[in-house]
Formats: C-alpha cells, structure tokens, sequence
C-alpha cells in the first residue's frame, strides 16, 4: 500500500539544472535502472544524490522495498525523518548504483548481499559460480543529511568522503587538529590567518584523510589520523598555498606516512572536488599498474559524475558547474 | 528480529514513521523511547561478565550524554539510554570524533585510536572511561 502522493510536495517540485552537458541524459520510468558500462581501469564514476529533491513518497516507499529487512530496520533506527530519509537514500543508492553495472546478469537492486571485510569495509558478496572470477567491481559510500554519494571503480581500491562546505566544528580548530592530524598538516593550518579559509582548509583535509583511511578499507584504527600526512605538491617549504591557489593541472595531493615504506602510499590517488556547490567530496583510489615505475606517473585518472533520483532520473554533470575539481583529476 | 513491512510504513511529505518492534507500535519518530531489537538491554553493563567490575558509573554514563547531546545538537525532547548508538543520532565520523574529544577533555584521559573505534554507544563511552579514570588512580 502506497502513500497518496501529495499535492503540496509536487508544487516544489524537482529543480532541475538547465545546463549544457554534452553527455546529459534523462531517464524518466517509474522503476527501471539505466544500464551502463564499469569504468575503464583509470576511470572513476560517483553518484549522487541531494535528500532535499527526493519528495515523492511512493518513491521512497520503492526505495524501503528494495532493501532486505535488515537494511530496513538499520534505516527506522535513526533519529528523525531527515536521517532517516538519507540513511534510506544511501542504501537505496548503493543498492540502484551496483545494479545498473548488471555484473553476472545482477541487474536487481534488491538481489544484491552485502558483507563486512575484516575491518569492517562493506563490500559486495557476489553470487557466482565456482569457475568465475570475483568481479572487479569497489565501491564506496558517504553521507550526510543533504548529500549522499556513491564513487565505483574497476580493479582499484577506493574511498570517498563528502562534508558540507559550511560544516563547522564545535571545537577550536587548531586544537583539534592537534590532537588528531600530523605535525606538518597542523602547520599548514596554522599559517592561514583567515579563520573562514582555514575552516574551509580543515574540512577539505579532512575529507581527504577520512577518503584515505576508506580506500585503504582497515577501519579509522588501521590508519590513525595522525601517522600520516597530506599535502599538496608544489608548496613551497616555509610557505603555503591554500588549495584555491593552486590551479589543479599543476597540483597533486599525496600523502606521506610515516609507518609504510615510500613506495606504498605512492599507491594512492586522490581527488578533490566541489559538488553541487554545496559540498566537499575527496575521492582516494588505487593507482594502476602500481608495482611499475610507469605505473607511478600516470596522468591524473578520468572522472565522470552523474546526479541521480534513482528510478527517477539521471543527469550526467560532468562538466557543468555543479561539478568543480579542486585538485586531481580531469 | 522484528520483521517491518513496508505497508506499515507510509512517506508523507512529513515522513512520519510510525514505528514497530515486536508487533506493537511503541512511538512515533518524535518521542522514541528505548527499544531493543535484538540487543541485550541490560543497563549499565551489557556485555561483560558480571563478575568483573566494568559497569559505569550513572554519573559517568550522565556525562556523556551530556557531551553527545552537545556535540550533535539534540533537542531536549531527544530520549537517550544507554544503548543509543551516536550513528542513530546522525553522528558522522567527525561526529564521533569530536565526541571522543570531548569526553577526554571532560575527564581528562586519552583514548587511543583502537579504542575510539569500539565507542559507538553512550555504554560504550562510560565504560571505557571509568576504566581509563581507574586506571590513573
């Protein structure tokens, strides 16, 4: 039984974006997936979807009916309607994102299991026979209350973390960072005297650790915060550039840890980008053909980026303004 | 485990939930009370032996709550036990973190990495201070 949909909502309505993509395309159904092809091996695709321009209730109502009742009861679980509704998108997103990839002929959202690496890092637990590979498939999700974003990758490691521009934090931050970021990214932080650009400069650094430590996939112990470093090549010793000033052909953000060998976090690309206008999003993913020196200095990978009300519309937004790349990737 | 089916449920523009566990509607989303699906409710120590002395302080556990309703902006009307995971509550990772923060500057202790990733309920957080309190006397 379906909730009448009601009027009021509808007069909102969807604000849709009237931007010139090339590849733009919408799908409107009522309950069928566009299909697509996994990214090539240095390619990345993220999802998104803003809570705020889901109204319709029969559609969140399809999304509850997607999830196992495990899921569901995780999602009733939460606090309030506005958590409630975006711990629902993000199941619902994660579940429509995967399906779409029609890995092994999975082309039902509501078919997919999902399982718990040892450290906790939720993963596919694909249904395949004995003699097939486990497909190449990661993913990796973030909310908040008006963002959720889904980032897929083929044969590479990856972490994704979004924050709201604005965010702040409770405590001071100098402090906090402190007591949880390493020596040099306390530094950089400190040498910014605007407290507005260095609240903004915390948040990024912050979505980029927190990318990092999902990518890795070994929980926020596994990789303290404070054992490893990220920062943007090209700043100058003594100086500092905040990462607007860097123009983002020219930069890379890398990281530096102090307990693995050199080589190891080389692994490691990142990407930072502005969402919506509204949102930080760090990508962190594993870098091809690692183990090779040629491997290691690879162009930055290809990003594609698609806004989406599953089931309802999707809007491909690459290239448009509501996709702006801080620093790495095309 | 309770089963919810999605005729129980209805998605206004409100998004008003009423909510069930073990068959009975126990709240609607504004005033939830406790409920356990599953869990063990045993309040204040849940999941040690009883032998050992673990349990936290009702002081300890009030401190906390304190902290966690000042560090997600909870309305006064919000119901918290014990139980209450700070994910339910919209802590994110930053959330947490700024939690573990201020518990440590609350009772002045340090938790180490390890730790803060097992706190994830106000039980949790009071346990694990009284030990680290204990453990400095």
């Amino acid at each position: 039984m379906q909730a009448p949909f009601r009027l009021s909502g509808m007069r909102r309505g969807v604000s849709k974006m009237k931007l010139h993509c090339f590849e733009r395309t919408f799908f409107h159904s009522s309950s069928s997936l566009t299909p697509i092809q996994l990214p090539s091996p240095m390619e990345t695709h993220l999802w998104y979807v803003k809570p705020s321009e889901v109204k319709s209730g029969s559609l969140l109502n399809q999304y509850l009916d997607i999830l196992p009742p495990c899921e569901r009861e995780n999602v009733l679980q939460m606090r309030g309607e506005e958590l409630r509704k975006s711990a629902l998108l993000a199941r619902a997103l994660v579940r429509t994102t995967i399906a779409r990839y029609q890995i092994n002929s999975h082309s039902n959202p509501r078919s997919l299991k999902f399982r718990k690496n040892l450290h906790g890092k939720p993963e596919v637990q694909w249904q395949f026979r004995d003699d097939q590979h486990p497909p190449p498939l990661h993913f990796n999700i973030s909310h908040t209350t008006s963002l959720v974003a889904c980032g897929v990758t083929t044969n590479a490691q990856i972490g994704i973390d979004v924050e709201e521009k604005h965010r702040s934090i409770k405590h001071n931050i100098l402090s906090f960072a402190r007591r949880y970021f390493s020596k040099h990214e306390v530094q950089f932080l400190a040498a910014i005297s605007d407290p507005q650009v260095q609240r903004m400069e915390f948040i990024k650094l912050w979505t980029l650790k927190e990318a990092y430590v999902k990518a890795l996939g070994k929980g926020f112990s596994g990789a303290p915060f404070k054992t490893f470093t990220i920062r943007f090549k090209g700043v100058m010793e003594g100086g500092f550039n905040t990462l607007e000033d860097l123009s983002p052909k020219a930069s890379e953000i890398v990281v530096d840890s102090f307990d693995d060998l050199a080589d190891l976090t080389s692994n490691w690309q990142f990407s930072l980008l502005e969402l919506a206008n509204s949102h930080y999003a760090a990508i962190c993913t594993e870098k091809h053909g690692a183990g090779s020196d040629e491997g290691k200095r690879n162009a930055p990978g290809k990003l594609t980026v698609w806004k989406t009300v599953p089931f309802l519309e999707d809007e491909c937004v690459s290239g448009t303004a509501a996709v702006k790349i801080i620093c790495g990737v095309q | 485990m309770a089963a919810v089916s999605a005729t129980c449920i209805r998605f206004g523009t409100s998004v008003e939930l009423p909510v069930r566990a073990n068959n009975q509607i126990i709240g609607k989303s504004s005033s939830l009370v406790s409920f356990g699906w599953g869990k063990t409710g045993g309040f204040p120590c849940i999941r040690t032996s009883r032998l050992q002395i673990c349990a936290a302080k009702p002081e300890t556990v009030e401190k906390v709550s304190d902290i966690v309703r000042k560090q997600l902006a909870l309305s006064p009307e919000t119901q918290l036990t014990p139980q209450t995971k700070f994910t339910e509550l919209g802590a994110d990772s930053l959330d947490t973190v700024e939690i573990v923060m201020g518990l440590e500057e609350e009772f002045d202790i340090s938790v180490e990495e390890e730790n803060s990733e097992n706190i994830t309920t106000i039980q949790e957080a009071a346990d694990l201070i009284d030990k680290l309190v204990d453990k400095k006397a």
